[in-house]
Formats: C-alpha cells, sequence, structure tokens
C-alpha cells in the first residue's frame, strides 16, 4: 500500500505541474478575441490592448503597396446572419456601421484576401482608432459562392 | 446516377440498422445464422455506400453541374485527378468519404471475426454498426452529397485553390484512414465492457488497428504539416490552429494506448485507463470533426458551417456519457491483482509517458477551447494562440522525449540501482557530451536548445545500445556479421525493434522542430531585374518575371538564381497564380531543401514599375521534420509486419484447433507475440 500512495505522489506530482503550466500559459498568452461592435463599444478600456478582431473588409477602403509590403483597409462588423450557411448579400449602409482603420507592415497580402471577405485581424487598438495589425488571418471557406461583382 | 447514390445511401442505412439488431440478436441466442446475416448486412452496407460514392465520382468526373456538390467544388477545366479528390475537398463530399472508410473496415473486422472472439465479435460489430448509423443518418437527412440545383450552371465554381495540391490529396484520405480506423479498437472495447469479457482479448483482436490508425494519424498530421508549408506561404508548418489540434489529439492518445496496452499485456494492469483511453481516442476523432465543422472555434480554415454541429456534439456527449458509464460500472470487475513496485521500473516510466501524453493532450484540448469556456464563464471570449501551446507543451516535450529513451533500457517489476548506472552510464555521457558541443563548437546558448539537445544524445545512446546489445547477443549464438545480426535482430523481434525505430524516427523530427522553432530568420526586399541580395550564406539574384496564361489559371513566375560563395547551385520559381473560376489569387511558394536548411521564397508583392518583393524564410532543419517522419512511418510498417515465429504460432494453433483441442489453440494464440 505504501508503494501505491508513493505512486500517487509523483502521478499527483506530474499533473499538478501541468495544470500549472496550463494556467501559467493562459495567464501570460490570452488575448481578447472581439467582434468590431464590442471593439467599438469598449474601445477606451481596450485602447493598447493585444487583440484579435474579427469583422469583415469594408469594400472601397483597400490599399495595398507591394514595395513596402503595406496592406491598409477598413474593418467593419459582417451583416447580420441569415439561415445558418447563407450570408446575406445585402449590405447594411456604410456610413452608419462602426468601422476601424486597420494597418499592416510587412507581410504579403493574404491570397483570400478581398472586400467583404471576413477576417481575423491581430494586433493592437491605438489610440487614434487605428489597429496596428502583425497579421491578418483570412477565413478560407471551402466553399465558394459564385463571384458577384468582387 | 444522383438517384441511384441517394437511394444507395438510404438502403445502407436500413442495412445498418439491421445488422445492429441482428448482431444482438443473433449474440443473445446463440444463432450462427442470424449473426451470418447481420454480417451479410454489413457487407452490403459497404457496396451500397461504394456505389454512392462511385455515383458521387462519375458525377464530379463528368462534370453533371445539375449536382450543387459538383457545381460548387469542381469546374470543367479542373483538371481530372482534383475532380477525383474534390470528393473530399467539400463537406457532403468529406461525409460519404468517411462513411466509405468506415464501412470498408467495418467489413474487414466483420470478416477477421466471422469465427473468432464469438463473444465479443457480434457486440463489437453491433457498435460499429451504430456509429455506421450516424453517418448515414446525416448522410441522408443532414448533409445530402446529392442535392441537385434547380438551375444548372454553365460551369462549377472549381475547388478551393488551396486544395489544387498533390498534398491536400493524400493528407485528408491518410487522416481520415486513422480517424475512422480507430472506431474498430473501441467497438471492441466497447464490446468487452457491454459483454464482461474483460480480458485482453479485445487489445490483441484489435491491436493490429490501432496500429495501424496510428501511421495514418501520424503519416496524416506529417503530410498536413507538409501541405501547410508548401501551400499557405507563411514559412510555416504548424500553427496550433483547432483544426491541427484536432488531428493532433488523437494521435497524442493513441501514442498512450500503444504504450500503455503492453503493459497489461505484459502485466495485467492498468485495464481502466486502457479501456478509457481507446474511449477518449475515438471521442476526440468525432471532436475534432465536430469542432471544424460546427464554427464554434474560429479557425483559419473556417468550413463550411452547416447543421452538421449540434448533432456531432450531441453524438460526441452519448458515446462518451454511455461509455463512461459502463466503464463505471465494470470497475470493479477491472481490478488488477498486480501492482506497481518501484518507480525505478519499465511499468512507471510507461505510466508516467501515458501521463505525459494525455496530460499534452489536455492542455491542447483546453488551449482550444479555451474561448468558448471564458466567453461561458467570463462573458468575453479570450483566445490563447501559439505562444501557450509552445509555452505549456515546450516543457512536457522535454520530459516524453527523457522517458522515451528510459523506456525501453529499464527492467520490468523493478531495477536495482547498480544495474541502473550500468546500463545508463554510456548514453548519459553521450547526452552530456552533446550538449557541451553544441554549447561550446556550435555555440548555442539557449537553455531549451541545450537541453533538447543533450536528451537527443542521451536518447539516441539508449537505443543505440539496446541494438548494439541485440547484435551482441545474436553474434555470441550465431556466427553472422553486423549488419546481417541487425537485419535479423529487427526481422526475429520486429515488434520490438519496429518500435526502436519509431523512437528514432521521432528523435528526427524532433531535432527538425527545434531547428526550425528556435533559429528561423526572414528577409523582405524589393529588387528591380538583375539585382540581387544576400540571405544568410546565400545571395539571391532576380532574374526576370515569366507569365502565363491558360483556361484555368494565369500566373506570373519569377525566375531566381540562388548563388552560394560565388557558385549557382539553384534556380527558384516562386509565382502567384490567379485562378480563373472562383476569381481567386495564390501563392506558390519555391523552396530549396538541403539537410542543413530549407530557403523558403515567396512573391510578396509585384508593383506596376517592373519591381518585386520577395519575402524570404531561411529555416534551419525543416528537413529532419519529414525524413523523421518518414522514419517513423517505416518503423511502424517493421511492427505492424507479421512476423515468423507469430505466424508459426497461429499455424500451430490451426492445427491443434483441428485436432479439436481447443484449450490448446487458444493458449498458443494468447502467447502470439
Amino acid at each position: 500500500m505504501r508503494v501505491r500512495l508513493r505512486f500517487l505522489v509523483g502521478a499527483g506530482l506530474i499533473v499538478a505541474a501541468i495544470t500549472y503550466l496550463i494556467v501559467a500559459g493562459i495567464q501570460s498568452t490570452s488575448e481578447y478575441y472581439l467582434t468590431v461592435n464590442e471593439v467599438s463599444g469598449r474601445r477606451a478600456a481596450l485602447t493598447g490592448q493585444a487583440l484579435r478582431i474579427a469583422g469583415r473588409v469594408k469594400p472601397g477602403t483597400i490599399s495595398w503597396d507591394p514595395r513596402t509590403l503595406t496592406l491598409k483597409f477598413a474593418i467593419m462588423p459582417p451583416p447580420p446572419q441569415g439561415k445558418a450557411g447563407v450570408t446575406p448579400v445585402t449590405q447594411a449602409d456604410p456610413a452608419t456601421v462602426p468601422s476601424f482603420r486597420v494597418i499592416c507592415k510587412g507581410e504579403p497580402k493574404p491570397d483570400m484576401f478581398a472586400a467583404n471577405r471576413d477576417v481575423i485581424v491581430q494586433g493592437t487598438l491605438g489610440s487614434d482608432g487605428v489597429i496596428t495589425a502583425t497579421q491578418v488571418l483570412t477565413k478560407c471557406p471551402s466553399k465558394y459562392q459564385p463571384s458577384k461583382g468582387s | 446516377m444522383p438517384n441511384l447514390g441517394e437511394l444507395a445511401l438510404a438502403v445502407a442505412l436500413l442495412l445498418a440498422i439491421y445488422s445492429i439488431l441482428a448482431n444482438l440478436y443473433g449474440a443473445r441466442n446463440n444463432r450462427a445464422d442470424v449473426l451470418q446475416s447481420a454480417r451479410h448486412a454489413l457487407w452490403a452496407m459497404t457496396a451500397m455506400v461504394a456505389l454512392a460514392a462511385i455515383s458521387l465520382w462519375v458525377g464530379l468526373l463528368t462534370s453533371d453541374f445539375s449536382l450543387a456538390y459538383v457545381a460548387e467544388h469542381s469546374s470543367r477545366s479542373l483538371p481530372a485527378f482534383y475532380k477525383f479528390t474534390a470528393l473530399w475537398g467539400g463537406q457532403e463530399g468529406s461525409m460519404l468519404f468517411w462513411t466509405l472508410l468506415l464501412s470498408l473496415f467495418t467489413s474487414i473486422a466483420a470478416y477477421q471475426n466471422r469465427t473468432r472472439n464469438p463473444e465479443i465479435a457480434p457486440y463489437a460489430l453491433s457498435v460499429l454498426a451504430a456509429v455506421a448509423v450516424f453517418f448515414l443518418g446525416m448522410l441522408n437527412f443532414v448533409t445530402p452529397p446529392f442535392l441537385l440545383l434547380a438551375h444548372r450552371p454553365p460551369d462549377g465554381s472549381d475547388l478551393n485553390p488551396l486544395l489544387q495540391n498533390y498534398w491536400m490529396a493524400i493528407h485528408p484520405p491518410s487522416l481520415y484512414t486513422g480517424y475512422v480506423s480507430t472506431t474498430v479498437p473501441f467497438a471492441f472495447g466497447a464490446a468487452a465492457l457491454i459483454t464482461g469479457k474483460l480480458d485482453d482479448t479485445w487489445i490483441r483482436t484489435t491491436r493490429r488497428w490501432a496500429i495501424f490508425s496510428w501511421f495514418f494519424l501520424t503519416l496524416g498530421n506529417l503530410f498536413g504539416a507538409r501541405w501547410a508549408y508548401e501551400v499557405l506561404g507563411w514559412g510555416g508548418y504548424w500553427a496550433w490552429d483547432p483544426v491541427e489540434n484536432a488531428a493532433l489529439m488523437p494521435w497524442l492518445v493513441m501514442t498512450a494506448y500503444l504504450h500503455s496496452v503492453m503493459i497489461q499485456e505484459r502485466k495485467d494492469m492498468l485495464k481502466v485507463w486502457n479501456l478509457a483511453l481507446i474511449g477518449l481516442a475515438f471521442a476526440l476523432t468525432l471532436f475534432g470533426t465536430f469542432i471544424t465543422r460546427s464554427g464554434v472555434i474560429s479557425s483559419v480554415h473556417s468550413f463550411t458551417q452547416s447543421g452538421l454541429g449540434p448533432y456531432f456534439l450531441s453524438f460526441v456527449i452519448g458515446v462518451v456519457v454511455v461509455y463512461t458509464a459502463l466503464l463505471i460500472y465494470r470497475v470493479p470487475d477491472l481490478r488488477s491483482p498486480a501492482e506497481l513496485e518501484s518507480y525505478l521500473s519499465r511499468e512507471a516510466a510507461f505510466l508516467f509517458n501515458n501521463l505525459i501524453l494525455v496530460g499534452i493532450a489536455f492542455a491542447v484540448f483546453w488551449g482550444t477551447i479555451f474561448p468558448i469556456l471564458s466567453e461561458a464563464v467570463r462573458g468575453v471570449k479570450i483566445t490563447v494562440g501559439p505562444p501557450f501551446f509552445d509555452q505549456v507543451n515546450g516543457p512536457l516535450a522535454l520530459a516524453l522525449i527523457f522517458l522515451m529513451g528510459v523506456g525501453p533500457l529499464i527492467a520490468w517489476r523493478r531495477m536495482t540501482v547498480k544495474n541502473l548506472l550500468r546500463a545508463f552510464a554510456a548514453p548519459a555521457v553521450l547526452g552530456v557530451a552533446t550538449g557541451v558541443a553544441l554549447f561550446a563548437l556550435v555555440g548555442l546558448r539557449q537553455w531549451y536548445v541545450l537541453t533538447a539537445g543533450s536528451l537527443v544524445g542521451f536518447v539516441a545512446g539508449t537505443i543505440l545500445a539496446e541494438f548494439r546489445r541485440g547484435v551482441v547477443a545474436r553474434r555470441h549464438i550465431v556466427n553472422e556479421t553486423v549488419p546481417r545480426a541487425v537485419a535479423n535482430l529487427i526481422s526475429k523481434n520486429n515488434r520490438r525493434y519496429g518500435g526502436y525505430i519509431i523512437h528514432i524516427g521521432v528523435l528526427i523530427a524532433f531535432v527538425g522542430i527545434i531547428g526550425s522553432s528556435f533559429f528561423k530568420t526572414q528577409v523582405k526586399q524589393t529588387v528591380k531585374q538583375g539585382q540581387s541580395f544576400a540571405v544568410g550564406p546565400y545571395q539571391i539574384k532576380y532574374l526576370g518575371l515569366t507569365t502565363a496564361d491558360t483556361p484555368h489559371m494565369a500566373s506570373a513566375t519569377a525566375r531566381i538564381e540562388v548563388l552560394e560563395n560565388g557558385r549557382e547551385i539553384a534556380l527558384m520559381n516562386p509565382a502567384r497564380v490567379f485562378y480563373k473560376a472562383p476569381q481567386q489569387p495564390a501563392t506558390q511558394v519555391a523552396i530549396h531543401s538541403t539537410p542543413l536548411n530549407d530557403l523558403y521564397v515567396v512573391l510578396a508583392g509585384i508593383d506596376d514599375g517592373g519591381r518585386v518583393t520577395f519575402q524570404v524564410f531561411l529555416t534551419p532543419l525543416v528537413l529532419w521534420l519529414w525524413a523523421g517522419g518518414l522514419v517513423m512511418a517505416l518503423g511502424t510498417v517493421i511492427a505492424m509486419w507479421p512476423n515468423v515465429r507469430e505466424r508459426a504460432a497461429i499455424a500451430q494453433a490451426l492445427k491443434a484447433q483441428r485436432g479439436e483441442d481447443q484449450e490448446l489453440a487458444a493458449d498458443i494464440a494468447r502467447g502470439v507475440d
């Protein structure tokens, strides 16, 4: 029985060590994952923090400089979801939706990047309301809508 | 054809339901004829699913765009090879492909056990058929692959360009094969729990299935990493994305399982643990499908969201609850007479290796679902990215590598300190020497890299020591040359030495992972034609741009020359491609691999003034990761190979069986490997 106890202690120590690694890891690496609407609601509190922001590329705002690898665009909330899997093509009035300008320097433009595509921007929100991104991830749909005007 | 496919799936569902009932009825009432009919139903079900898959393939290859699936995942100009692979390029097709594999494996298991294991096989086949019922239910009612379009479009919208790559053609089938084949050991484990036949029959019967599954999970992960590396263009191969994690977790748990079943076979211990592990592995394969298909966890690979998520979640929860309840019910019968005796024993090393493997799987699981948890508990979505996984798994990986060296060398039951020192002295010296060499000669200073290097030296030493011991022992008895002795050693004890070869592969891959994670550098440069720039030891010269235009795609390809010490070593062609049907650009990276490092060139931008911008990664030792993966695969094949002794034992068992000596036959069969 004493041997059994010793093993329980050993296993307990390993479990404790793994738990510690997980807790410490979460504390030191976590980032808020927010939508554009959530960011615009809590702008002051979020300034300067590491964020991941999900939104949609606002049409007519994209500028890409292939020489300096500088990508600028604005990110807006996606229109409300309709039936599961189907995104309505109707656009909300661009003047009323909140949007943020995004600047990403030094990374190639993602292949899937285009107007009205869903993206995840990783970066920090400046006091001027501009998001300085370290990475722009595009969601890759496995199914294509026939390209209409994009 | 489409109607035929739809009908075939409906019939397959009915056959699967019939087979569950017939297997249960036949087993309860000892009716061999009913059990035979149940097996026939499973074979017929497989034929029906195959028929459905063939009709979808025919639709894809003949560009029948009246089928929604064909119109959405292929186009006229898509090469035939990718039309074929488009079967698993989208959700409905993936589900059909999964079901096809599941029914094939179920049929094979039914054939293998037509006379063997009469007590548990019918129940295992019922479990397999029940899983098939779930998937066929999805195909019939939730994600039907044969939906027709009201208006037949003139052309399809093409397969996602990222999937038009040969790695993508072999990665999903490998991974799916690995995923789906865990169902067979799971079904036999569940059958053992249902029937109360709790000896290790279920493990022995499905040992090859488990290794087979592990083999394909290994390849699936490896091919997936290779695809990400070649296609995604960010210079890495692993990003801890939920989809990747979903493929890694079953692999980790199956690795733990393959080790812990050895303890049960040898020492009759860890019975509950083994049953729990196989249940967990199976649940994780379903969970992986759930998180990738439901959209609850944001992933770069967000597949089409559909109504599939809730069904998968309900199924996973159902499986976990029922299986756990059965396991708890049987715990009193699963108590082991044997006990662990000492920390200095192989059992202990295996136990700790299991804890760490499952711990890594848990950390990956926790990090993956953390956004959902934090939203549920605190109302905010908080994500953890690659730094979390690196930070947690880094130290655990070191512990695991260490145990990989200790496990095989340490004796069963108990080892004296004196024997321990004798066995580990030489490997320990090799380990320290490796660390010192990395510090003094290579000039490395990161503590993690130095520790990892020392451990690799130590573990390599233990494996070499094992081979040396075996060779010396053989040459003591038979007079043979060293290479012949090594070959005989492996072929005569293929399970053991196959395992060591897998360990060598793990070490090689680990070296690759360390090198590529810690020492990657990148350069971005805009150049005009004829200009050159330096990347590490290389000089890169931009020679010019070539454009091409086909009905399927348009492309711009940069020609670059790579020089080392003024000597040309390679011509590379990074390109940008534009796929016309989906109106989608894609990057084609160019990679120059050497054992020392990979030169990875991305054509990042082309401006109007004839200038192009390159992003170049110099990543050391990536090749070692792929090489290590292939060595692991080779070792697995060796471990799976039926060996001479085993075949002789089976032949003898059959002879004994013919002589009506059932008892002896059973004993010999149990004694196999």
